[in-house]
């Protein structure tokens, strides 16, 4: 009957796997020994030939045999995969502490951000984006603005002229747009204006001939004081954090009146100017033939102050060499 | 400008208040404060001396030997100071005594003689800075006095901003009326009878100009110019100003006390009528620095029989200085326009205390008064004589009532006044006023130039009730969640931009025409008639000069090559298209690429794009885009394009010309693009459009066509796409190889019916239909075999 010793057959089948070193190579061994050809199809073959009482002895002999192959190959398999990629995670272990990458930064210039950040705190107020031209008359930028003939912001050696005739120049503040914006709307208004302004300074620590603002405008029935001084401690308190506090000091600017400074509290004790503001003077209002009953607030904060006050930037140089050094840790 | 507390105190009575409230008060009055100094001696056990006798060093040229007597003892002291002589009474640091700086002063042997201590000047006793010897104290201090009793202890000195609209406020009486209000407490009277005793011999006018509306002098004899007294000098010292002798300090006095200008002449130098005009063109003054000034019809001068004397609040004339021979004076006091004295000072470049508070306007009523002090702080000190002040005026200035209605105030302001509050600020700041159930009538006082309007009182009323008691209120605005469109488009290009690696720069806009002609030698340049530096006097007509220098920086910092932009005005002085008056300026961006870029893997080699990769950028930003071959400078003469959006110009890519690349030494191809941002909006950057998914299988091949050389693959793909139209597609050209022979484009397609899954006959269908259209349309022919 049984030509065949299985348990000897089973005993090579064990041998075989003691030599696997990849997963793919059990396909070939579960051909070897299940597969067309192997000494189990040959020996069912066989079956055939033998009587009804010996086909099922030997029919199932050999059954158990396959099972007993196939059981082994699965426990196998599980085991040596299991035991791979044990032993393939123990081979993988880099030294987090490295940085292979380099340091990016968010990429946007700073003052994008800052001017950015401002503009998205007074939009959540309600206020819209404007902005007006760099090369300005000396219209909007002073006389609209209620800055006589002799102020001494006017002296060539503080504004840059296109002109010898003096009726042009660069705008040295943001508030040059609120006159064009009245010009060209109706009240209520309510509009933040970022943008360059140039004044006639060389590159140093604190100064630069180019420079940005934010402007404010605020232009509606029965706006007071009071609105003014809740909205910049609201500004504040958003950009700066709430635990800082903002204090109001009376200043004098031709196109505001009342006028004031606003300081906030800062480490040590000290208070640091960040802005100016006030009641649009009636005077402006006329220059651009609003009525005489308007009534509003507007404030100019600069935008490199509020870098340098909240990252400790020490020289306004960097904001205009862009270095990447400087660039990458924004 | 500086102040000290025990000189506002002559004005007004706050020796009791402490200096941090008298800080609060000052800056809520709208007094910045930049410094604050708290006075505390800086030396111990010093006391008051007398000389009683000088004789030389036996041994020493440089020293002389005192006598001084302190009280109970008379002890014998080395000296090296020569600014006193017997009788001086001067501070003296004995043994066991400390000056400034804990430094311990004992016996000294010097040169053989023994050193009983110190006498000390006002720099050794940290008092000010005086170089010129000794501290010479008023001859009355009894010897013996602890000098602390006799020197100020506890003073404050506070460095203050005064506005430029409030030159009332440049004097220690215009601080004190302030403080009166916020501390409720009266202005005090300062001023005294004067005794004239001599007959004025010079005659003095204020001319027939208006910008001298009153000329006021008083004539001295028989003065003595000599030191001031102690309290003269500690005071200026204090507020920063030189001393001098005592006609120069007392004079300075009157100006930091109550804010009137005054001039001393020396009287003996004085011929003929002393009158006020302006000066006629080329004539010239010397004046006390010793300069010969070239004068203009502009400048306002005093003149002495026509002849003039001193530039009018400006400076005065060398010719007519008080000199330590003087005798007799003439004490000028005017009151001069503020434009006029403007305009003079600031084109001489001679700015002084007494220029900057004729800018800012004095007091028109003060005139008589300034001599009156100078004659009472004179007369403190030594016996003089005087003649009646002479005021020359030609008109009073007018009263105006200026009214409004009280509901003004919390119109403006949001607060109720109480009557009681308005009354006192009124009464307190010295405006004349009537106050009815409605409404406020005021009259500006004769110091202050900034009450005109309503709004200036209304003001007032803000800064006395204190801007910090107000109430927060926040209104919200009519425009919310809306950025409007000038603002989303730079913001969303940014954040597109920054997105694919680019970092953002910003550059100044001044440049060189050099450097405006690189790129756009066809652009006229704006130029600055005052620039900061003439090397760069105009405004850039293109960002690309500024990216390659920031490009270039960072690569000799040994930085990385990096993709960078810029979105910023570019001018120019071309025929205006935007405004009537001014130069154009056009909102643009542009972008610089480096072909060779580094890896942010630092392990990795440098990644090398070349112009598709620039292009892909615009394609990512501005969605479907078409590029034209044009010619331009400083451009590759092949790589340049125009950037065409829905069949309009937007701007222009290229790679910068070899010839530049050089001369930049960047061994690098850099790939530059501009887009003029007035000509595109937001919604051109959503490039959005769904196509639905197709649930059926993909089919796809590639196919293979040998093209002429010049010929636009992107052709290919249209015209398949165009075929294929009811389908989804993702059609590539995967290879375009050239050889000698020919130039052959792999186009590969894959595609799927939106309705069924193709049959195999299907398939062979469309590729043969495919091919026969491609053929058909561009005459080309499939390489076959592949």
């Amino acid at each position: 009957m049984a030509e065949v010793n299985l348990d000897k057959i089973f005993a090579s089948f064990i041998l075989s796997l003691e030599d696997v070193v990849d997963v793919s190579e059990l396909t070939q061994i579960e051909k070897e020994y299940l597969g067309k050809g192997s000494v189990l199809s040959e020996e069912r073959a066989k079956l055939a030939s033998l009587s009804n009482d010996d086909k099922k002895k030997y029919g199932s002999l050999l059954k158990d045999f396959a099972n007993k192959v196939s059981k082994k190959l699965e426990s196998f398999k599980v085991d040596f995969e299991k035991s791979y990629f044990t032993e393939k995670e123990k081979s993988e272990n880099p030294d987090i502490s490295l940085d292979w990458f380099s340091k990016k930064g968010t990429r946007k210039h700073i003052l994008t951000n800052v001017m950015e950040e401002v503009v998205d705190i007074f939009a959540s107020l309600g206020y819209t984006v404007a902005h007006g031209p760099e090369a300005e008359t000396s219209w909007h930028n002073f006389d609209a603005l209620n800055t006589p003939d002799w102020h001494p912001a006017r002296y060539e050696s503080d504004t840059l002229y296109l002109d010898k005739d003096l009726k042009n120049l660069l705008r040295t503040q943001t508030s040059t747009v609120q006159v064009r914006h009245m010009q060209d709307n109706k009240p209520p208004v309510y509009i933040v204006a970022p943008g360059r302004v140039y004044r006639s300074d060389q590159l140093d620590a604190t100064h630069s001939p180019v420079f940005h603002q934010i402007e404010g405008l605020a232009v509606d029935d029965g706006i007071t004081f009071s609105d003014l001084k809740g909205t910049l401690e609201y500004f504040v308190k958003e950009f700066f954090g709430k635990n800082v506090q903002t204090k109001f000091i009376p200043h004098f600017f031709p196109f505001t009146e009342p006028s004031a400074e606003v300081l906030v509290s800062w480490k040590d004790g000290e208070w640091l100017e960040i802005l100016g503001c006030g009641m649009v003077d009636p005077n402006v209002f006329q220059n651009v033939k609003y009525p005489s009953t308007t009534q509003g607030f507007a404030f100019g904060v600069g935008v490199e102050r509020l870098a340098m006050l909240r990252y400790g930037i020490d020289h306004i140089k960097n904001f205009y060499e862009n270095d990447l050094r400087f660039l990458e840790q924004f | 400008m500086k102040v000290l507390k025990s000189w506002l105190n002559d004005w007004v009575d706050i020796d009791k208040i402490n200096g941090d409230e008298l800080s609060l008060a000052l800056e809520s009055l709208g007094f910045e404060i930049e410094s604050r100094i708290d006075i505390k001696p800086n030396y111990k056990n010093i006391v008051v001396g007398k000389v009683l006798e000088i004789y030389p060093h036996p041994n020493a040229d440089k020293v002389r030997v005192t006598k001084v007597d302190t009280g109970n003892n008379v002890f014998e002291i080395v000296c090296g100071a020569f600014n006193f002589d017997v009788g001086a009474v001067v501070p003296v640091a004995l043994p066991k005594s400390e000056i400034k700086d804990s430094f311990l002063i004992d016996k000294r042997d010097i040169r053989g003689v023994e050193s009983n201590g110190m006498i000390c000047s006002a720099t050794e006793l940290d008092l000010w800075e005086d170089n010129s010897g000794i501290l010479l104290l008023d001859d009355d201090v009894k010897p013996g006095t602890d000098f602390s009793t006799i020197y100020p202890q506890n003073d404050i000195v506070w460095e203050i901003g005064v506005t430029p609209n409030r030159g009332d406020c440049m004097s220690h009486l215009g601080v004190a009326r302030e403080l009166s209000h916020y501390f409720k407490k009266p202005l005090l009277d300062n001023s005294s009878q004067l005794n004239p005793s001599i007959e004025s011999i010079l005659s003095l006018s204020s001319g027939t100009i208006k910008e001298c509306n009153t000329y006021a002098g008083i004539e001295i004899e028989n003065i003595k110019i000599k030191d001031s007294n102690f309290n003269t000098k500690y005071r200026l010292s204090q507020v920063g100003t030189r001393i001098i002798n005592n006609v120069v300090d007392y004079t300075n006095y009157v100006l930091y006390d109550i804010g009137q200008p005054l001039h001393a002449f020396d009287r003996d130098k004085l011929f003929g009528k002393i009158s006020v005009r302006y000066a006629k063109q080329d004539e010239t003054l010397l004046t006390l620095d010793n300069q010969n000034r070239q004068l203009s019809k502009n400048d306002l001068i005093i003149t002495a029989d026509d002849k003039p004397i001193a530039l009018a609040g400006v400076m005065g004339g060398l010719e007519t200085e008080v000199t330590q021979e003087t005798n007799n004076l003439l004490i000028e006091s005017a009151y001069f326009d503020k434009v006029s004295i403007m305009n003079t000072s600031r084109k001489l470049n001679l700015i002084s205390d007494a220029s900057i508070r004729f800018e800012r306007g004095i007091d028109h009523q003060f005139q008589l008064l300034g001599l009156n002090r100078f004659i009472n702080i004179f007369q403190q000190d030594q016996h003089i004589t005087y003649s009646s002040p002479v005021v020359d005026s030609k008109q009073q200035f007018s009263m105006v009532d200026v009214s409004f209605s009280r509901n003004e105030i919390y119109k403006i302001l949001g607060i109720k006044l109480e009557n009681d509050f308005i009354e006192n600020m009124l009464e307190y700041l010295g405006i004349n006023y009537t106050l009815t159930d409605n409404d406020i009538v005021f009259q500006s006082p004769s110091w202050r130039y900034d009450l005109e309007r309503p709004i200036d009182l209304i003001e007032e009323f803000a800064k006395h009730y204190g801007f910090n008691n107000f109430e927060s209120t926040l209104p919200i605005g009519n425009n919310k969640n809306n950025l409007g469109e000038y603002w989303h488009l730079k913001r969303s290009l940014t954040d597109k931009l920054i997105a694919m690696n680019m970092y953002e720069i910003q550059t100044l806009s001044f440049v060189s025409q050099e450097i405006n002609q690189i790129f756009t030698p066809e652009k006229k340049s704006v130029e600055i008639n005052n620039p900061i530096d003439q090397t760069n006097k105009f405004l850039r007509t293109s960002l690309h000069p500024s990216l390659i220098e920031v490009y270039k920086n960072n690569i000799e910092q040994n930085n990385q090559s990096e993709m960078f932009f810029e979105i910023n005005n570019i001018f120019d002085a071309g025929e205006h298209q935007n405004f009537d008056s001014i130069p154009n300026q056009i909102y643009s961006l542009s972008a610089l690429i480096p072909s060779k870029l580094t890896n942010s893997d630092t392990r990795q080699d440098p990644t090398i794009n070349d112009i598709y990769f620039a292009k892909q950028i615009l394609i990512d930003c501005f969605g479907k885009i078409e590029l034209k071959q044009i010619h331009k400078p400083g451009f590759h003469q092949n790589l340049s394009f125009l950037i065409l959006k829905n069949n309009k110009v937007i701007g222009h890519l290229g790679q910068l010309a070899s010839q530049l690349e050089k001369s930049y030494e960047l061994n690098n191809s850099i790939f530059l693009f501009s887009i003029d941002l007035t000509s595109i909006s937001s919604e051109d950057l959503i490039n959005i459009i769904y196509s639905p998914l197709s649930p059926y299988p993909y089919v796809k091949f590639d196919l293979s066509f040998m093209v002429p050389d010049a010929f636009a693959a992107s052709e290919l793909i249209q015209e398949v796409e165009k075929f294929l139209i009811n389908n989804e597609n993702v059609i590539t050209i995967f290879d375009d190889f050239k050889n000698e022979k020919s130039r052959n484009l792999g186009i590969r397609i894959n595609t799927r019916s939106y309705s069924k899954t193709y049959s195999e006959e299907e398939v062979t269908d469309i590729l043969n239909q495919v091919v026969d259209v491609l053929e058909n349309k561009f005459s080309i022919k499939l390489n076959k075999g592949n």
